[in-house]
């Protein structure tokens, strides 16, 4: 559209009275902004129409305004007063919830910890005695299989006993052997064997034609021991030896012997 | 004529300073628009607070550069009033509970609602044409079949009256400007 045709047409006056549908509204609207003479027609039009309307204006009643302006003072002052309270008020109430909930789940956690820590000690003495449980069942095992073995070793029938009593040196000494040809096994029980100082010990010697060969030390702690066996020995000897044992036994110091 | 920015921005800001000044510029003119559409004295005052209800809340929809305040108005008053003769207004009983629409008011308004100024300088049917489209709201469209024209002439009746109401009123300033220079 041209600038002359718009004014033939009559568009601006129809766009002035609000008659135009959207789109032609936007379209003289866009044309306006570009074309200034056809923009300064148009102020023209309008002030003919407003001319117009101020000589055919009609004066209203003067209650009218005021009822206007109490309306908007109304509205201003609901805007002002109401809002902020209401804000306010929905923000307390969102505090006092959410403090409740942090109350409920300080205590609730509080009281869940002290369960956990309860819960925890319960277990650990569990623990401790199933430990001990554990190793008394061991000991228990270990004594038991130790016993055993022991039992099976006396109780076998190729096993023969053999007592050796303390000579004058050592009178009230004795201990016992088990000997095993069949298995070649040794066994001692040194349980009534005097106490001697700590700097020294009992030795076991083997008689193989007039040597004597070492079949070990006797700890003077243990109930049962198994010594060395030693083949076509002809006699059992103990002696008391310096602590560690020694190379050849210390006849003077023969406290018991026994033949095979 | 430019509008008073300052006013407008004070109006965009909600100062009801503002809306009051508007109120005592324009309400007359805005007034006698709504009276003349919708002839009922009581249902036009209601439609104009209701006027100047919409200009204040949507006074940031007002875009100065399109066009004047004034204009921006009158197009929300033709529509509020147009709006309302779609709907039924206050209908009043009588005893036996009949009702009618009370006409009285009508006959007492036809004086006020004669069309006054430069306008009654003009021919009857380019008097008659601005009548219809500018202050009984009706469109381009409906108030060519009402004066039984087409649609083009009352297009040209439109631009032709406008044309004689400038001269009108360049003759009006013309005359005031001599009548300064002469008391100077």
């Amino acid at each position: 559209m041209d600038r002359n045709s718009i004014k033939d047409t009559g568009i601006l006056e129809q766009y002035l009275l609000g008659e135009l549908s959207d789109s032609q509204r936007i379209e003289v609207e866009n044309i306006l902004k570009e074309d200034l003479e056809l923009r300064n027609y148009f102020n023209k039009i309008e002030d003919d129409f407003e001319k117009l309307a101020m000589e055919n204006a009609i004066t209203p009643p003067s209650g009218i305004k005021d009822s206007l302006l109490n309306s908007i003072e109304n509205s201003i002052t609901k805007e002002e007063k109401v809002i902020p309270i209401s804000k306010k008020s929905n923000r307390q109430f969102y505090l006092a919830i959410a403090s409740g909930f942090a109350l409920l789940f300080m205590l609730t956690s509080g009281w869940l910890f002290n369960q956990w820590q309860n819960s925890k000690n319960t277990v650990e003495i569990v623990q401790n005695e199933a430990t001990d449980l554990r190793n008394q069942i061991q000991t228990l095992e270990n004594s038991f299989n130790e016993t055993n073995s022991w039992y099976q070793a006396i109780n076998n029938p190729n096993t023969v006993q053999l007592v050796l009593r303390g000579n004058q040196i050592s009178p009230n000494s004795n201990a016992i052997t088990y000997v095993n040809h069949t298995e070649k096994t040794v066994i001692l029980n040194p349980k009534g064997l005097t106490k001697l100082d700590d700097d020294k010990t009992y030795q076991m010697w083997a008689d193989v034609d007039g040597e004597m060969i070492d079949m070990g030390i006797i700890p003077s702690n243990k109930e049962m021991i198994a010594m060395k066996y030693i083949d076509n020995a002809e006699s059992i000897n103990i002696t008391i030896e310096p602590a560690g044992g020694n190379d050849h036994p210390t006849v003077e110091q023969l406290i018991s012997n026994v033949l095979l | 004529m430019q509008d008073d920015l300052g006013l407008i921005q004070r109006l965009q800001k909600q100062d009801s300073k503002a809306l009051s000044v508007i109120y005592d510029k324009y309400s007359g003119a805005l007034y006698g628009v709504i009276l003349r559409i919708c002839k009922n004295e009581e249902q036009a005052q209601d439609l104009l607070q209701e006027t100047f209800l919409k200009i204040w809340q949507k006074s940031n929809q007002y875009d100065p550069k399109k066009g004047k305040i004034f204009t921006w108005a009158y197009r929300i008053a033709k529509n509020i009033a147009l709006n309302a003769q779609r709907r039924p207004y206050k209908l009043i009983q009588n005893e036996d509970l009949s009702v009618y629409e009370n006409e009285e008011t009508h006959e007492s308004e036809i004086d006020m609602l004669q069309l006054n100024g430069s306008l009654k300088q003009l021919e009857p049917h380019h008097q008659k044409a601005l009548q219809l489209v500018y202050f009984n709201g009706l469109t381009h469209r409906e108030a060519h079949e009402e004066m039984n024209v087409p649609l083009g002439t009352f297009k040209s009746y439109i631009k032709q009256a406008l044309k004689k109401l400038r001269e009108a009123y360049q003759k009006e300033l013309f005359l005031l400007w001599v009548i300064i220079e002469k008391m100077i």
